[in-house]
């Protein structure tokens, strides 16, 4: 993939990552559970 | 070439989603009134602020996890509670971990600060001082405690796990706090 469009993908995906964490119900608490689970086994 | 550079743009893009995942959940907790489940929240502002005699914290068997707030530097968090001979306690673990030492910095700040919290529990807001317990009998009844609310496997908690409990405290990868009344200072024991 050209530079160019890499950006414009990389823009794209933050836009939606951003839209999708704040405005789908449920998907950060399900983010944020799964990286609890994941400092709890690796943090030790 | 060609290979190598989709590899790192598939890595790259991965990176990506993930750090902004994470600060978008940081940036959008920060000012709450709370924590969320992992990312720090704001000022507890919302529940009434209780007055009056220290309560009988044995309430506190049937709670998994309160807010708790540092006044300074203003910030909340999700996190456990403990009660034990009429007082009651928080845990912070992996405090020797790297990754925990940036989870848990609030541990941190409060062992080196002045201590002081709010902690909502209930949704009533109680004014607090903790106090950091490193060692001393009084950690035989936390961590038994401990084992028997946040690990039912372990009722009742056998004295083999007592003891390791205490281990952990002792050699600072686990730290208590006392949520003591504000101005209280720690028992000598």
């Amino acid at each position: 993939m050209k530079t160019k469009n890499y950006l414009i993908l990389c823009a794209t995906v933050t836009v939606a990552v951003v839209l999708g964490v704040l405005y789908v119900p449920g998907l950060s608490d399900t983010i944020e559970q799964v990286m609890l689970v994941f400092l709890a086994t690796n943090a030790r | 070439m060609g290979v190598l550079r989709i590899i790192l743009q598939i890595v790259g893009i991965v990176v990506l989603i993930l750090a902004v995942t994470i600060i978008t959940l940081r940036i959008d907790n920060q000012d709450a009134d709370g924590p969320s489940i992992l990312f720090p929240g704001g000022k507890l502002v919302s529940g009434e602020l209780y007055a009056g005699f220290e309560p009988d914290w044995s309430f506190t068997d049937e709670v998994q996890t309160i807010e708790l707030q540092l006044v300074n530097p203003l910030s909340s968090r999700t996190i456990f509670i403990m009660e034990s001979d009429g007082k009651v306690y928080i845990p912070s673990g992996y405090m020797r971990s790297t990754l925990g030492r940036i989870w848990k910095d609030w541990a941190f700040q409060a062992d080196e600060g002045d201590g002081l919290a709010v902690a909502r529990i209930n949704g009533v807001r109680y004014e607090r001082q903790l106090i950091r317990v490193k060692e001393g009998p009084v950690l035989d009844g936390i961590v038994a405690k401990m084992a028997t609310k946040y690990n039912p496997g372990a009722t009742p908690a056998t004295p083999e796990a007592i003891k390791a409990g205490r281990e952990s405290i002792e050699v600072g990868n686990t730290w208590i706090f006392e949520m003591a009344p504000r101005g209280a200072q720690l028992d000598e024991n």
